[in-house]
């Protein structure tokens, strides 16, 4: 049987790959369905508990709306974003770094575990009133706090990934004696990753509250800064908009960046499933 | 063996020599006579031809009744009494009782027809009649199957007959009915998504069977399902309670989207573009955008309830009722599938028919309102006089292979 000709071959795999997308695309209508049903409660609540407590979602989304198209809410998501990202970046760096070396050694890891512990005790709110001392006002206090706030969770991921990872398949590395860096790629990244991707996306859902908590208590700018405004206008709508449009920059960016990502990373783990 | 001599001929034995040899045949010819009396009747009143009836309620509720339970409800005798046997193994349903259920069938037809005269307490008793005794045929082989997997066909056709119930007093007491037969709406939906994901599993596998690929074999997902059943369920109650329109508006939208969501189990490559797939397929879609069309109007306090409701109702539940005619009463009669072209050609007619009235109630076909609604309700007796056309022969007459009863066809493709 002849080879399938190049171009067909990699016409065949662009049709196939947009098909997986739209495919995982469409399989968002389940989580659509679980909003509308949610909004219906927030409906439901919005009509008991009076326009001034509560406002309805379609008024937040029309409140959304009008913030989007005059210009006011992108330079907010995006200052607020910018901070959200920077804290998340860096402890996605220094976090992951860490836990991988400390996941290395057994006694790193003894001594690791207790420090941990300590840091996913202290609530946020304890860092960010030292972080309002260390930094003042600026951007220096919601990036520290988020930093601080999501390192442990990612640390201890890639802690355990590196602790969990299957000896004999790194003997068998050794055995064939595979290059550093097909070990890396093959071996060892996509065990560690398994573990790592679900606590960056536990983190990057974190980082988002803390930035807006922060910014809240700290800043002159930023989602949080604007939810204070409008709190202290007794603009509900305002707030519930503010909200709206947070959560749904950190949906988009879950189910539209991470969670691919994530499903191609570990689509290994469903291959050898099938192949057992 | 004593040879029995062949019972007496009856009234209409020449012209309908095989109707009562299996269920589904009276009933799914008394569905296309509905569907092409009905509207012809209907058209006739709105182009001024016929003067409107005098019944109870006045025309709109009647012609939405008998689509509902006058139509709808002979095509669920018909699939319920046959596919109930086939489900649980238990025997059919005795002639004279499917004569009797046929019957009552008509009187509720007749007792409609006359009920500017004599008042709408035969059409009740009828109607309700009707109902009551379908469910007592289904109840005892559904509850007795092990594991009882398909009550559900039950819980929806109790749902059905408590809304018709309600529909009949509240119109005797002289209030508005209408709700009840949105109510009845939503439970017929349900309904279609309880009885497709059981055919679409046969249909489906079957079509991937025969094209050589079963690596990803089809299954309607329960969780799917329930909560399309659940969202669908929540809208009707909301919308029979009339709480706030913008609650029942994201309900709408709630169950729009998870219709959609039922469409992943769809998705199995090439299979999906088989005719009698891809028609079972449009039932979603339609039935996916009426919900959409409603709870967007609900929420932009636009009147397009109309527009959606045709959707369901002529979209969803019209494809629905031809694929399992088309299917169901081919296989169970001994003729196999029909690979002709009117079989797309009928269902692409219902689903114009569908959209075309589903524009009429909205803003960008209210200029020719009239004219679409007419060309909606020609073009779905054009879709139902080919079906019966075509279909009368396997209704009425005996089967190929001389047997009788409701076998299956041995399959041809």
């Amino acid at each position: 049987m002849r080879p399938a000709h190049p171009t067909r071959r990699s016409f065949r795999v662009a049709v196939e790959r947009l098909g997986a997308a739209g495919g995982y695309l469409w399989s968002g209508w389940g989580s659509v369905a679980s909003i509308c049903l949610f909004l219906a409660a927030w409906d439901v609540a919005a009509g008991h508990l009076g326009e001034l407590i509560l406002p309805r979602p379609q008024d937040a989304l029309v409140r959304l709306q009008g913030l989007l198209t005059e210009g006011q809410a992108w330079p907010e998501i995006a200052i607020t974003a910018r901070r959200a990202l920077a804290g998340f970046a860096l402890s996605v760096g220094i976090g992951s770094l860490l836990g991988l070396l400390a996941g290395l050694s057994v006694t790193a890891s003894m001594t690791a575990r207790p420090l941990v512990t300590l840091l996913v005790g202290m609530p946020p709110i304890a860092w960010l009133i030292l972080a309002l001392l260390w930094f003042g006002a600026g951007d220096g206090t919601p990036v520290f706090t988020v930093f601080i706030a999501c390192f442990p969770i990612i640390f201890v991921g890639a802690m355990q990934g590196t602790r969990t990872l299957d000896g004999q398949l790194r003997e068998l590395a050794r055995m064939f004696r595979l290059p550093p860096w097909m070990r890396l790629t093959d071996v060892i990244l996509p065990h560690v990753v398994s573990y790592l991707f679900p606590a960056w996306i536990s983190a990057l859902g974190m980082s988002w509250k803390i930035v807006v908590m922060a910014e809240l208590l700290s800043t002159e700018d930023g989602i949080g800064a604007a939810l204070a405004v409008s709190r202290s206008h007794l603009d509900t709508a305002a707030s519930m908009a503010w909200i709206v449009a947070l959560v749904s920059s950190l949906l988009a960016i879950e189910y539209l960046l991470l969670e691919p990502l994530k499903r191609h990373v570990e689509s290994w783990r469903e291959f050898a499933s099938s192949r057992s | 063996m004593l040879n029995h001599p062949p019972p007496p001929p009856r009234l209409g034995h020449s012209l309908l020599p095989a109707l009562w040899i299996c269920p589904f045949r009276p009933f799914f010819l008394a569905t296309a006579l509905s569907a092409l009396v009905g509207m012809a009747l209907w058209l006739a009143v709105l182009a001024g031809w016929l003067p409107a009836p005098d019944t109870p309620g006045g025309p709109v509720l009647l012609h939405a009744h008998e689509m509902i339970f006058g139509f709808a409800a002979a095509s669920i005798a018909g699939f319920l009494l046959t596919a109930v046997v086939e489900f649980t193994g238990c025997p059919p349903i005795g002639r004279p009782a499917l004569r009797l259920l046929a019957l009552i069938w008509l009187a509720g037809r007749l007792g409609w027809a006359c009920s500017g005269v004599v008042g709408l307490i035969p059409a009740a008793t009828a109607d309700l009649g009707f109902m009551g005794l379908l469910l007592f045929h289904i109840t005892g082989p559904l509850w007795r199957s092990p594991q009882r997997r398909h009550l559900s066909f039950f819980h929806s056709l109790l749902a059905l007959g408590i809304c018709h119930a309600g529909f009949y007093t509240t119109q005797l007491r002289g209030q508005d009915a209408l709700p009840w037969l949105h109510l009845a709406t939503g439970m017929l939906m349900i309904l279609i998504v309880v009885a497709l994901s059981r055919i679409s599993m046969r249909l489906v596998n079957d079509v991937l069977e025969a094209q050589g690929g079963m690596s990803t074999p089809y299954l309607a997902r329960p969780p799917r399902r329930n909560l399309a059943i659940f969202a669908i369920g929540l809208f009707s109650v909301s919308e029979f309670a009339r709480t706030s329109g913008s609650t029942t508006g994201w309900l709408a939208l709630a169950a729009a989207a998870a219709v959609l969501n039922l469409l992943n189990d769809w998705h199995v490559g090439r299979a999906l573009f088989q005719r009698w797939v891809f028609i079972a397929y449009l039932v979603y879609w339609c039935m996916g955008l009426g919900y959409a069309l409603i709870g967007v109007g609900l929420l932009g306090g636009q009147p397009w309830g109309s527009a959606g409701r045709h959707l369901l109702l002529a979209g969803a539940l019209g494809l629905a009722s031809y694929i399992v005619m088309v299917v169901a009463g081919r296989m169970h009669s001994g003729w196999g599938l029909d690979p002709r072209p009117w079989v797309p050609a009928a269902a692409l007619l219902i689903l114009l028919a569908a959209l075309a009235r589903s524009l009429a109630g909205l803003p960008a076909g209210s200029a020719h309102h009239p004219r679409l609604i007419l060309i909606a309700g020609s073009l779905w007796l054009l879709a139902w006089g080919l079906y019966l056309a075509r279909s009368f022969p396997v209704l009425a007459l005996p089967r190929p292979d001389g047997r009788q009863g409701c076998d299956d066809a041995v399959t041809k493709r």
